[in-house]
């Protein structure tokens, strides 16, 4: 099924060449000295050092994934003493279709104070968190980190009820019964 | 049964096929958008719709297995699907076995190896059973997978015979499954002509075992040319999107 010059559109179950000529690489697998196709999509060629790659992929390439170093959004889904469980809803500016697990470490709220760090004062459940990935960290959680200015709670509802309003870079007040709750506030820049 | 004959001295069944033709088969991959993969298909009036979700993170994180994928699978057949209107569409002995069935016919399909510790959720429900509808199912699942991106070894395709008057029958309806004969489904890797489902209800003689497996095999391989074309056409559409934006 050739398309245009040699773009070819393959299909799971078919069989692309030998393995002496070829390695297998993403989309395919190898078996009894052939490549076949385990994806539907577009078959590509890539030279390699000493024998050609076949990998089939996909046009909707668009699965995101955090890597250390991305900023990423978050919502807290549990707190205790030593750390607060979140579940990662986007990285940078692209919402996840599956939410991942992250932890932000008692020691990683800030960079100044670690040791008089509590947590209860800097997250709560429910709130929306800005912060970044350290590590992959174990194998279940992401390892993230707010000790940063332009990182840590950006939307957080208080006791009442109502969205709070940041007040100071630890504090936050709800505009209804002006209470004031500690949290670890963005410095949120417009952008 | 009087005046209803399965297979007429001519040759000709009730609906008028010879005993080696399929129904006609419609099928259509992509339906729902929030899906991550979907497929509808006809088998004449047999009509089975199925969405692949995943693979994402376990719902259920003591099920997670570290080495492979974790396949979900849910069967269900509509209240309306069949003449008499069913009390219970899902969860009843019947649908559990179908969904394990189609769960372990696919864990022998995908390369489960690439997708530690995630889950991958099927959900398949016929909208009208008129025999068959378990290959149906299964063609359904495939043409969905393959929509969702997941890698797979090859094709699964599926199909059901039976057995009267010495003649073996293709992709029976209901009558014909009802009539008390025996029914043998099967399901294999077209390429590599692998059986990954083999299930037979009723007494056959193994005389005759090889007559009905040989059509049953040419059936999946009849249906295999179907679901091929589906996707090919499927893929070519977004093909040629892309070109043009680009």
């Amino acid at each position: 099924m050739a398309l245009d010059g040699d773009v070819t559109i393959v299909v799971p179950g078919e069989r692309l060449g030998s393995l002496e000529q070829f390695a297998a690489g993403n989309g395919t697998y190898s078996r009894h000295g052939y490549v076949y196709s385990s994806l539907a999509g577009l078959k590509h060629v890539v030279q390699g050092q000493e024998k050609q790659t076949i990998s089939v992929m996909r046009e909707e390439q668009e699965s995101v994934v955090p890597g250390v170093g991305s900023v990423v959004t978050c919502k807290v889904t549990s707190v205790n003493p030593r750390f607060c469980k979140v579940s990662i809803l986007g990285v940078d500016s692209t919402a996840l279709k599956e939410p991942f697990r992250g932890i932000i470490r008692k020691e990683d709220v800030r960079a100044t104070e670690k040791d008089r760090v509590e947590i209860y004062k800097c997250f709560r459940p429910g709130d929306i968190v800005v912060a970044k990935v350290m590590s992959l960290g174990d194998a279940l959680s992401y390892q993230l980190s707010t000790a940063d200015n332009s990182l840590g709670v950006v939307f957080a509802k208080s006791e009442a009820g109502a969205t709070m309003v940041p007040i100071s870079w630890c504090e936050m007040q709800c505009p209804k019964t002006m209470a004031k709750e500690s949290r670890k506030v963005a410095k949120v820049q417009s952008q | 049964m009087a005046g209803l004959e399965i297979l007429s001295p001519e040759g000709l069944r009730l609906d008028g096929r010879r005993s080696h033709e399929l129904r006609k088969i419609v099928c259509k991959a992509g339906v729902f958008s929030k899906a991550d993969g979907s497929a509808y298909i006809e088998m004449g009036n047999t009509k089975a719709l199925a969405t692949v979700y995943g693979p994402h993170e376990p719902t259920n994180k003591s099920k997670a297995l570290h080495d492979k994928v974790l396949l979900n699978c849910q069967f269900g057949m509509a209240t309306f699907s069949t003449g008499e209107r069913k009390r219970k569409p899902r969860g009843d002995r019947k649908s559990t076995e179908l969904s394990m069935i189609i769960r372990r016919t696919f864990e022998a399909a995908i390369l489960t190896e690439l997708y530690p510790r995630s889950q991958i959720d099927i959900f398949v429900q016929v909208l009208q059973a008129d025999g068959s509808n378990q290959s149906a199912c299964i063609n359904a699942v495939t043409l969905a997978l393959i929509d969702a991106g997941i890698p797979m070894k090859d094709y699964v395709s599926a199909s059901t015979v039976s057995f009267v008057n010495d003649t073996p029958l293709m992709d029976i309806n209901y009558l014909e499954e009802s009539s008390g004969g025996p029914k043998l489904s099967l399901a294999i890797l077209p390429k590599s002509e692998k059986i990954v489902l083999f299930q037979m209800d009723s007494r056959l003689h193994m005389d005759n075992m090889e007559k009905v497996l040989n059509l049953a095999v040419k059936g999946c391989k009849d249906i295999y040319t179907l679901l091929r074309r589906t996707i090919t056409e499927k893929a070519e559409e977004a093909s040629q999107f892309v070109s043009l934006t680009q």
